[in-house]
């Protein structure tokens, strides 16, 4: 056993890129495994009753800080961003500059990050108690999938809630905005809008929400695995939401530019019949 | 000896069987090669000292834990390799009390025991299930706490809401995980009754895990011991009163043996902490 503190660095870091490459094929096993239960329960009537408690809980209940969330992002733009315009005599572009930003990248994923907190933080909690007390096996030992029964709604409430709370953050953002742009700035209400209207393109709102999807179901299935694989106690429990969190949000930080990177090309491809869209 | 009875298990013949079975966890051996056969109607209670596998042993048999080497039979077919969607088919043959209850908390007592009904039968009769429910909770004593959430109850009502849940589906082999742990004699001896009610009018397998000698001595035909991982005793309860083997004695005797006697006499726990100051 005293050997045991002798080992070697290459042999620790070695040990540790073992462990971590087994920790990717388990997340990826159960994701994958999660996502085509989900599907497969999307059809499936018997588990609409707990979808539907599930988006109580982790959707509308959500509304309000994720209004207030987007509220502040488009105040905020506007301060910040209106003396640097005002110098240059464009500060009618300001609507362009926070509309944009808004609908595009901080609505989805300041939304995404608030939920991986309040959502992401909840799940893993729950699971995580579940798992210690044995509410797991106990689901296994009565012949229930555990993921069926517990996973699936949950992935399926986010996913499909995510995208409308991206909207209400995105409407909250305009409209937090404009109160600064135009009533405090003072800035012409109808060049606000104008420059608005011809510098965003739907095309820039649906890529906002469609992320949503992805966020959903990334905060979803990362929670619920660390959930499943929490450690014993109190201590267990709590560590088990930190890594969570913390992983939602690299994971949501990697699918955002992963995502920016496939539009892009995607636009690129439609620029031709741009006009049909 | 006893190695050649081990390799004599008949695994085609008997209802549950395992051969060879080991497990260990990370360097922890905690079951040894152990070979064990039910029959069919049988009660089989399994003693030991606390932390010796017996929890891990009764898991192995409806493939909660996979045995790290060995095998696993029910009716004859090798189940400890089976998918884990193919074994759940196979385990609503079977009822698990486990040790800490692991009601869901989320749901009410009815819920709970409506939860396996539920799982492998379209209900349609609501007024039939909630007989069943008041019949099962009625068997345990429990009748009447049918709206109660799991916090609001005590340990040992948990548990008994928890057998009647086990037994909701009117399995053909019962596990119990300590049944009688953390209950007044005299629901023990509910209990009791209750296991050997079971076995006489439904023909009910059971193998009850326990430490409480007096509720091994009525309810069991067959006593197995479990030590340092492996199969010490099997018999008949009076084989087992009369066992030779030391380890035995003060176990069914509750006496402490010589050697822990003397290392807790020799620490002298009050003057060490004088000595701090
Ligand atoms: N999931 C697990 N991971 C690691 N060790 C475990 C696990 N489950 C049980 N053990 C270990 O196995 C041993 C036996 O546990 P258990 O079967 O619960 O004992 P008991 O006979 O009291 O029921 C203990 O030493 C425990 O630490
Ligand atoms: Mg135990």
């Amino acid at each position: 056993m005293s050997d045991n503190r002798k080992r070697s660095m290459l042999e620790q870091f070695g040990g540790s890129v073992i462990t971590g490459i087994n920790h990717c094929g388990e997340f990826s096993r159960f994701h994958a495994n999660a996502i085509i239960t989900s599907l497969q329960a999307f059809f499936i009537p018997k588990t609409y009753p707990l979808i539907w408690t599930q988006m109580l809980a982790i959707g509308v209940r959500s509304v309000p800080v994720v209004c207030i969330t987007g509220c502040f992002v488009g105040m905020v733009l506007a301060v910040q961003a209106y003396d640097q315009l005002a110098g240059l005599g464009l500060e009618e572009h300001l609507g362009v500059l926070i509309n944009i930003s808004v609908v595009k990248e901080l609505g989805p994923v300041l939304t995404a990050v608030m939920l991986a907190g309040r959502v992401g933080g909840a799940l893993t909690a729950e699971l995580g108690t579940m798992n210690v007390t044995e509410q797991i096996s106990a689901v296994r030992s009565m012949g229930t999938d555990p993921i069926r029964y517990l996973v699936s709604p949950r992935i399926l409430a986010c996913l499909l809630l995510t995208p409308f709370l991206i909207i209400y953050a995105d409407f909250m953002g305009i409209i937090g905005g404009y109160v600064i742009s135009v009533l405090h700035f003072g800035i012409n209400n109808k060049a606000y809008w104008d420059f608005s209207a011809s510098g965003i393109e739907m095309w820039d709102i649906s890529i906002g929400i469609i992320k949503g999807f992805f966020f959903g179901a990334a905060i979803a299935g990362v929670s619920c695995y660390k959930g499943f694989n929490c450690k014993e106690g109190a201590a267990g429990v709590g560590q088990a939401c930190t890594e969570a969190f913390v992983g939602s949000f690299i994971f949501i930080l990697v699918i955002d530019f992963a995502l920016a990177v496939v539009f892009k090309g995607i636009y690129a491809s439609l620029w031709p019949i741009r006009s049909l869209l | 000896m006893q190695k050649d009875k081990d390799t004599n298990i008949d695994t085609s013949n008997s209802l549950l069987a395992i051969k060879g079975l080991s497990k260990s966890f990370g360097d922890n051996l905690v079951l040894d090669n152990i070979s064990l056969a039910f029959e069919k109607g049988k009660t089989t209670v399994i003693i030991g000292q606390s932390g010796c596998g017996k929890t891990v042993l009764i898991k192995h048999l409806i493939g909660l834990l996979r045995p790290s080497d060995g095998s696993v039979y029910f009716k004859g077919e090798r189940i400890d390799d089976l998918s884990e969607h193919k074994l759940q088919k196979i385990r609503t043959n079977f009822g698990f009390l486990f040790q800490g209850g692991a009601l869901f908390d989320s749901l009410s007592v009815y819920e709970n025991i409506i939860f396996p009904i539920q799982q492998h039968h379209k209900i349609k009769n609501y007024e039939k299930l909630e007989e069943i429910v008041k019949t099962k909770l009625t068997m345990v004593g429990m009748d009447g706490y049918q709206g109660y959430n799991p916090a609001e109850l005590s340990g040992g009502q948990k548990k008994r809401v928890a057998l009647a849940r086990a037994i909701a589906l009117s399995p053909e082999i019962i596990l119990y995980d300590e049944p009688t742990t953390g209950l007044d004699p005299i629901r023990s001896d509910v209990i009791n009754e209750l296991i050997l009610k079971l076995q006489k009018t439904l023909n009910i397998t059971s193998i009850v895990v326990t430490h409480d000698m007096k509720s091994a001595y009525k309810i069991a035909d067959r006593i197995i011991m479990l030590h340092n991982g492996r199969v010490v005793v099997d018999g008949r309860p009076e084989e087992i009163k009369n066992h030779s083997y030391p380890v035995v004695q003060q176990f069914i005797n509750g006496q402490i043996s010589e050697k822990d006697l003397k290392t807790i006499q020799l620490s002298s726990i009050g003057e060490e902490v004088a000595k701090l100051q």
